[in-house]
């Protein structure tokens, strides 16, 4: 059985088709890359695998448990947890409160301090500014946060949204250095939306091409950023732009 | 006797009932962006649950008969399910409306309690009797001031103290400061909606009940229309503090209760009788100068 299991997914804002029938299944402990040109329905998957949106049709399910028809704090429940693009730390609370803030979904209270120190450890800079409120952290400091957030509610399924937007290559290096180092440690499952084929195919993982709402690719992250013609073919220029 | 004690003490009560009353307001705000202009009638709600139901013109007691140290917590606990209540039968159905939707609903929401209270009691104001010892005054640093008046001033620091405890040390407080900032994001971190809508429903209804408590004290009087000055007021003080922001509510509810003060003290007799215009420009003047509040760092992005 899949970790999660995407099954004939659609997803419409009023008449407005943002993803159609899309199917995809992701493994215990696989990497997994979404990509695709604007509009091609990235944010409109991970938002409705995470209940942010109602899906129109379809049915999504993590390791069985079903999570369509759920609210988010739900799903959250059921072990998804989200990065989401922009970050969306929360400015006003302190960084280790931003860490806490999803440690009341947990079983294991008891691991909760661990944990956290566990983050610490590798994001040593959350450490120093523990105290500080989150607002004042740096774009890349807050995408460290915004990950140790995520990671402190003890998903099962990890996605991030596009966790290289607005920020500097040499910081996006850092971050994508961080989650396969975090994978690795935690044998955690990763979905990570991802504009550039390039990075993704650096990174390594399969990639699943969305556009137009539809699945159009699949296959491994670096055979497909190795194919300039096939990257053509489906971003355009302004995608390959993108993935420079 | 000192003036400037007398002042103070005047400012401090009036101003922590304002504030009081603003934080309810703020906390709601800050949760789910609704302005609840019901909020002026769960205190008259409050102050009414003192009394058995009857239209007669002589008010019997009824929770008011309670000893204070059960009466106080009886009474919070009835504001707050009073406003949970509503919560459940009115604002639960309108999580998905827009703001002007919620308010409006929230001002029907008031009527129907405002016209249920007149049905059960009656529209006459009656008489009661809440702890009438607590008017008797005492002398404080020169100043003759009630007692009743430094009992507010304590117990609006009290409320403050207990409620940003709360809020800092607790992990509803920290899910209600999370949600406030964000919703989506702490429902995605599996923070329920329903749980933080709830307990800010809670706190703010048993703030209503305190203002009851204090407003029956102090003027002796249950009239279904009570609630509705203080609203305006306190709303006003939760927009000059900035929407949402509780500290700017207390700060905003304790500046309009010193600047009303003052300008009872200090404007010519002649203009006294209109004070709340003077008030009220000042408002305008303020809102000018800082839309976004005046307790509120201008970066902040707009709220509303």
């Amino acid at each position: 059985m899949s970790r999660l299991g995407v099954f004939d997914v659609s997803v419409r804002y009023g008449k407005v088709p943002a993803l159609t029938d899309v199917t995809l299944h992701i493994g215990e402990g696989e990497r997994i890359f979404i990509s695709g040109p604007n509009g091609a329905g990235k944010s409109s998957l991970l938002k409705a695998i995470s209940g942010a949106v109602p899906t129109a049709h379809g049915r999504i399910e993590l390791d069985g448990d079903l999570l369509t028809g759920r609210p988010p704090e739900a799903v959250a429940r059921l072990g998804l947890s989200m990065v989401p693009e922009g970050r969306e730390i929360f400015g006003r609370l302190t960084v280790e409160e931003n860490l806490r803030v999803g440690t009341g979904i947990r079983r294991d209270a008891d691991a909760v301090e661990g944990d956290i120190a566990e983050i610490y450890r590798a994001f040593p800079i959350l450490a120093e500014r523990r105290h500080a409120s989150a607002g004042a952290l740096s774009g890349g400091q807050q995408q460290m946060l915004a990950i140790g957030r995520a990671l402190m509610t003890n998903p099962k399924l990890m996605m991030v949204d596009e966790p290289s937007l607005g920020l500097a290559p040499k910081i996006v290096d850092q971050v994508y250095d961080t989650l396969v180092a975090l994978q690795e440690e935690r044998g955690l499952t990763l979905l990570i939306v991802e504009q550039s084929s390039v990075r993704a195919g650096r990174v390594g993982g399969r990639m699943i091409l969305l556009r137009g709402g539809q699945v159009v690719g699949e296959g491994d992250a670096a055979a497909f950023a190795d194919k300039d013609a096939l990257t053509e073919a489906y971003f355009g220029k302004t995608g390959k732009e993108a993935a420079e | 006797m000192n003036t400037a004690a007398q002042l103070f003490f005047d400012a401090a009560s009036l101003g922590g009932i304002y504030a009081m009353a603003a934080l309810g307001i703020a906390l709601i705000f800050g949760v789910m962006n609704l302005v609840n202009f019901a909020h002026g009638q769960y205190i008259a709600f409050c102050v009414f649950a003192l009394i058995v139901p009857s239209t007669d013109a002589v008010a019997v007691m009824f929770l008011g008969r309670a000893p204070a140290f059960l009466l106080i917590p009886l009474l919070l606990a009835v504001g707050a399910a009073a406003a949970v209540a509503s919560e459940y039968a009115v604002f639960r159905h309108l999580r998905k409306a827009t703001p002007v939707a919620m308010m409006i609903s929230s001002f029907a929401l008031g009527f129907v309690i405002q016209n249920a209270l007149l049905a059960t009691y009656g529209g006459r104001p009656k008489a009661i009797s809440l702890w009438p010892e607590l008017n008797t005054p005492v002398t404080v640093m020169g100043a003759s001031v009630p007692l009743l008046q430094l009992i507010v001033i304590l117990a609006t620091l009290t409320v403050v103290a207990g409620l940003a405890l709360l809020l800092k040390k607790t992990r509803i407080g920290l899910e209600m400061r999370a949600a406030a900032e964000n919703f989506t994001m702490a429902r995605l971190l599996g923070v329920r909606a329903n749980v933080v809508i709830t307990g800010a429903f809670a706190l703010s209804g048993a703030l209503a009940a305190a203002v009851a408590l204090i407003m029956a004290t102090q003027t002796g009087v249950a009239d279904v229309r009570m609630g509705g000055q203080i609203m305006l007021v306190a709303f006003i003080a939760t927009v000059i503090g900035g929407l949402g922001s509780l500290p700017g509510a207390v700060a905003a509810g304790f500046l309009i209760g010193a600047v009303s003060v003052l300008l009872q003290a200090y404007l010519p007799l002649d203009a006294r009788p209109f004070r709340d215009a003077f008030l009220y420009t000042l408002v305008i003047v303020s809102l000018l100068v800082r839309p976004q509040g005046l307790f509120v760092p201008s970066s902040a992005k707009p709220r509303v």
